[in-house]
């Protein structure tokens, strides 16, 4: 594969919904944005009306720090253009700002590889890194700390 | 008994005029090629009616579920032209493996509204022969938020695995708890006349078999099959002219903690969230834990029934896999769990055999010997709660299940 030349990418990509743009245009941007209600405390994951309240969803930028909740290591994944690749670690991490969401656990700065099985455990602590999956999506995953 | 609540009272003055279930029937389960969807659940009606000792001119309910292969928004209606019938009441509950228990409960108020009588719940699929790719793809997807997990590479196994490892952590709890309720339900298989697996295995077999997602085995994960099953609900006036021994329904309940697993609080969130199904079937049904006989406990996964008898205060938590163990969930122990199999060793069909296995043990008929089974009977089994979950941990419905009528409350 020569440098220029990025892999097409098979795997699943998000669901796009209106609700979500604002935060995949920052995550673009490679910022890890959080809806927050109107006293600024963040909930996960986005939606257009505050869980709860139904306020309007506001919007705060998270650290991009945390810890491990729980993991699980993958030997199989949801769809054949995982055929063939090392398991990979879908993980909930909780970040410092309080709330949890799900991301991968990976090896390096561009978001990929998976990392090492042997490597993770509950409560590690882990960093946000930015995965340019395509030329609009970016993911957001995570390496140890 | 305590003195109720007004919905405790209501619930128990609906179930106090006789609600049961009147016949039971299941097809074989496994990979039947050359059954459609909606010939498996006509041939598994007949089965039905003629245990019921009825015929279809005698239902005027229907209640049914989903298929993931034939996609339809009016499903109930669809398999009532399919039959041949018009029913008076119809509806089709979707809310997946807390499905089954939920449509025994949309029959009884629909009995208790006057707007049927009799009415067949019936469950079935073609899905392990039927599905396309495609379709599995988005059955695998179903469980997942589409922009927020889906991503990630997240299965249905992995989904459970995430809690199950928290859950692990929290209590110590090693992975032969997990293979010990494989282990068990593989005893009670082996019994059962149409389990797909009818081998017997050890913990060690389940430890040492393949990884799908930690913590799970590939035996720890239940089956994909294809089959029917289906019950009668009707009035204990209207069964005294039906066929078998009608049996009780006394409780009924639902319980909720989150729909993505990423939204659940916590682990002990998750165990009172799913738990309150059964807990509140047992209080409508004015029982404990400790009067029941037989337990058929939704194991969509090893860890499933686990945190479900913790949530049911069976045990208290963090003790489940102790408990089972030390062999407590065993045919002839303290607590018969999943006397049919479940859906790791006989079928997945929702919570629909869990609800059949429960009826024939209360009418003293879970002997399969004459169908090439073995005797999996509790003897003089007279109290049972069956349960089932929908997504990952999130819905709970149950039912309590007895051979004798409510008492008055």
């Amino acid at each position: 594969m020569s440098e220029t030349t990025k892999p097409a990418y098979t795997k699943p990509l998000p669901d796009m919904r209106p609700e979500g743009d604002h935060w995949w245009a920052a995550m673009k941007e490679h910022k890890l944005l959080l809806p927050t209600d109107s006293s600024g405390t963040p909930f996960w994951y986005p939606r257009a009306l505050v869980p709860g309240t139904l306020e309007p969803t506001q919007w705060t930028e998270a650290k991009g720090t945390g810890t491990v909740y729980t993991y699980s290591i993958h030997f199989i994944g949801p769809s054949k253009a995982y055929k063939g690749d090392p398991p990979h670690t879908v993980a909930l991490i909780d970040l410092d700002e309080g709330v949890r969401l799900m991301s991968n656990l990976v090896k390096d700065e561009e978001g990929y590889p998976s990392i090492d099985p042997d490597d993770v455990s509950i409560g590690m602590k882990v960093r946000v890194v930015f995965h340019d999956v395509t030329d609009e999506i970016t993911l957001p995953k995570f390496v140890a700390a | 008994m305590s003195e109720a609540t007004p919905n405790l009272r209501e619930a128990r003055r609906m179930l106090g005029k006789g609600i049961v279930i009147a016949g039971v029937g299941e097809t074989e389960q496994g990979k039947l090629e050359g059954r459609g969807s909606f010939q498996l659940l006509a041939e598994v009606t007949k089965t039905t009616l003629d245990d019921a000792g009825i015929t279809l001119a005698d239902v005027d309910g229907m209640v049914t579920a989903f298929s993931f292969v034939e996609s339809t928004l009016m499903h109930s209606t669809t398999f009532a032209d399919y039959l041949g019938m018009a029913p008076g009441y119809f509806a089709s509950v979707a809310v997946g493996g807390a499905t089954a228990p939920l449509m025994a409960v949309q029959a009884a108020l629909a009995i208790d509204a006057g707007l049927a009588e009799t009415v067949l719940c019936v469950r079935g699929d073609n899905t392990r022969s039927g599905i396309s790719s495609s379709g599995m793809i988005a059955m695998a997807r179903e469980m997942s938020h589409g922009a927020y997990e889906a991503p990630y590479g997240l299965t249905t196994i992995g989904g459970y695995g995430l809690l199950a490892q928290r859950y692990m952590y929290e209590h110590n709890v090693p992975q032969e708890a997990l293979a010990a309720v494989v282990a068990t339900q593989s005893e009670h298989a082996a019994l059962k006349w149409n389990a797909m697996l009818r081998d017997v295995v050890s913990i060690e077999d389940v430890m040492n078999d393949r990884w799908i997602a930690t913590p799970f085995h590939a035996m720890d994960c239940s089956l994909v099959s294809d089959g029917a099953a289906a019950f009668i609900v009707t009035t204990a006036d209207r069964a005294k002219s039906m066929r078998p021994k009608p049996v009780y329904i006394t409780g009924i309940g639902e319980g909720y903690s989150h729909q993505y697993i990423t939204s659940a609080a916590s682990v002990d969130g998750v165990r009172q969230g799913l738990g309150r199904a059964g807990r509140r079937a047992m209080e409508v049904a004015g029982i404990t834990p400790a009067d029941l006989d037989v337990a058929e406990i939704y194991d969509s996964f090893s860890f499933t029934p686990l945190i479900a008898l913790e949530g049911i205060g069976v045990c208290g938590p963090g003790e489940a896999g102790d408990w089972v163990l030390e062999g407590n969930a065993k045919l002839g122990s303290t607590l018969p769990m999943n006397t049919h199999g479940g859906l790791i060793r006989q079928a997945h069909l929702g919570a629909m055999h869990h609800i059949v296995e429960a009826a024939l043990q209360l009418r003293g008929e879970a002997d399969d010997t004459a169908r090439g089974g073995g005797n999996h009977q509790v003897p003089n089994a007279k109290l049972a709660i069956t349960t089932g979950s929908g997504g990952i941990l999130a819905a709970t419905s149950a039912l309590v299940l007895s051979s004798e009528p409510p008492s008055a409350a």
